[in-house]
């Protein structure tokens, strides 16, 4: 531990401990999990950045979306990130979940991640260096230090934006809301 | 090589063989013959059905279907062409001869709309809710479709400003 950090670790403990046990959900979409095992294990070693792969999104925080999100992945993502408890942080890596990528007018691959569900950073490249995995972790703390780390949040409160979407491209849902819906939106 | 085409020449009528290569074979058969050729080849030792692909010939209103079949024992590598109406397209299923078959004929199924007769599950593979025509053939707009789907939605700090004014 950092001495310089221990007021920070008196003043916000809570803060802190999100910081530094980020557990990141075990779900690889596309390409981009082949970074993920060096990433893991001993090269590169991420639990020095408290960062576990864990089997079940109950115990995470952590969601990388690795790669392309074709539309049944999306379903999976969707039930993924719903099921992790607060607080949640996502980061999409990789070029695809940013604008769709090389996958820029496929029938069946999600252009823009973030219509769908929240993200907090991004990781650009096609494919992203390991390192490039632990700088945007880093920028994740300095957010979620600053507070600007608020993904759920944004989730909870604008959920119709987001079910709507989902609902668009699904059709019908086959799980009910995760928050109620206010008026006005289309109920699928 | 030769004498295998020679042979299915003899025992099928229009059916014609041409060499692609070293041991590369291209069989043509019209539409009614294809099963009975699969089936003859599996006797004669050609027991593996590697892939079933799928060509959309829309100028010529045809879907072309190709049978890649192959051995553990020899090199060569087969391959059964047939033509088929391009309008309500229909084939017959090749699981009775390939049990392997199904799953081929399924993707065929979802992304070119062939009906296969006989097969007994052919739902939805990787497409979810779609609604348009299927989306290997040539006159399916993907452009228009991607435009529609995706792009149209506003993103989130559109739609907040919406929001907002």
């Amino acid at each position: 531990m950092d001495r310089n950090n221990l007021i920070k670790w008196l003043k916000e403990p809570k803060k802190m401990g999100n910081k530094y046990s980020l557990w990141a959900v075990y779900f690889s979409t596309a390409c981009g999990v082949i970074e993920v095992p060096p990433v893991l294990t001993s090269r590169w070693d991420a639990e020095r950045f408290g960062i576990i792969p864990v089997a079940t999104p109950r115990q995470a925080n952590l969601f990388l979306i690795t790669g392309y999100v074709t539309t049944k992945t999306l379903k999976a993502i969707i039930r993924t990130y719903e099921q992790m408890a607060e607080p949640k942080y996502t980061i999409g890596f990789g070029s695809c979940p940013i604008n769709g990528g090389m996958y820029w007018d496929s029938y069946n691959t999600i252009k823009h991640l973030d219509k769908y569900i929240p993200v907090d950073g991004w990781i650009a490249g096609c494919m992203p260096r390991p390192e490039a995995i632990f700088i945007g972790v880093t920028k994740l703390w300095g957010m979620i230090d600053k507070g600007l780390a608020t993904g759920y949040i944004r989730y909870r409160e604008n959920y119709d934006y987001y079910r709507g979407n989902q609902e668009k491209l699904f059709g019908s849902m086959e799980w009910p809301p995760l928050y109620t819906l206010k008026e006005g939106t289309n109920d699928g | 090589m030769d004498k295998l085409v020679g042979l299915l020449k003899g025992i099928f009528k229009d059916t014609d063989g041409e060499s692609l290569g070293k041991n590369r074979l291209r069989v043509t058969a019209p539409r009614g013959s294809v099963l009975a050729v699969l089936d003859y080849l599996k006797a004669s030792g050609f027991y593996q059905l590697k892939s079933i692909s799928c060509v959309d010939w829309m100028d010529e209103n045809e879907f072309e279907l190709v049978y890649h079949v192959a051995s553990m024992e020899s090199p060569l590598h087969l391959m059964v062409k047939t033509r088929i109406a391009r309008d309500n397209a229909t084939f017959p299923t090749a699981i009775p001869i390939f049990k392997n078959a199904g799953i081929f004929e399924r993707e065929i199924h979802e992304l070119f709309g062939v009906e296969f007769e006989g097969n007994p599950d052919l739902a939805p593979l990787f497409l979810e809710n779609w609604k348009e025509i299927p989306p290997f053939r040539k006159d399916f707009n993907m452009r228009e479709y991607v435009k529609e789907t995706y792009d149209s939605i506003p993103s989130f700090e559109e739609y907040q400003w919406q929001k907002e004014n």
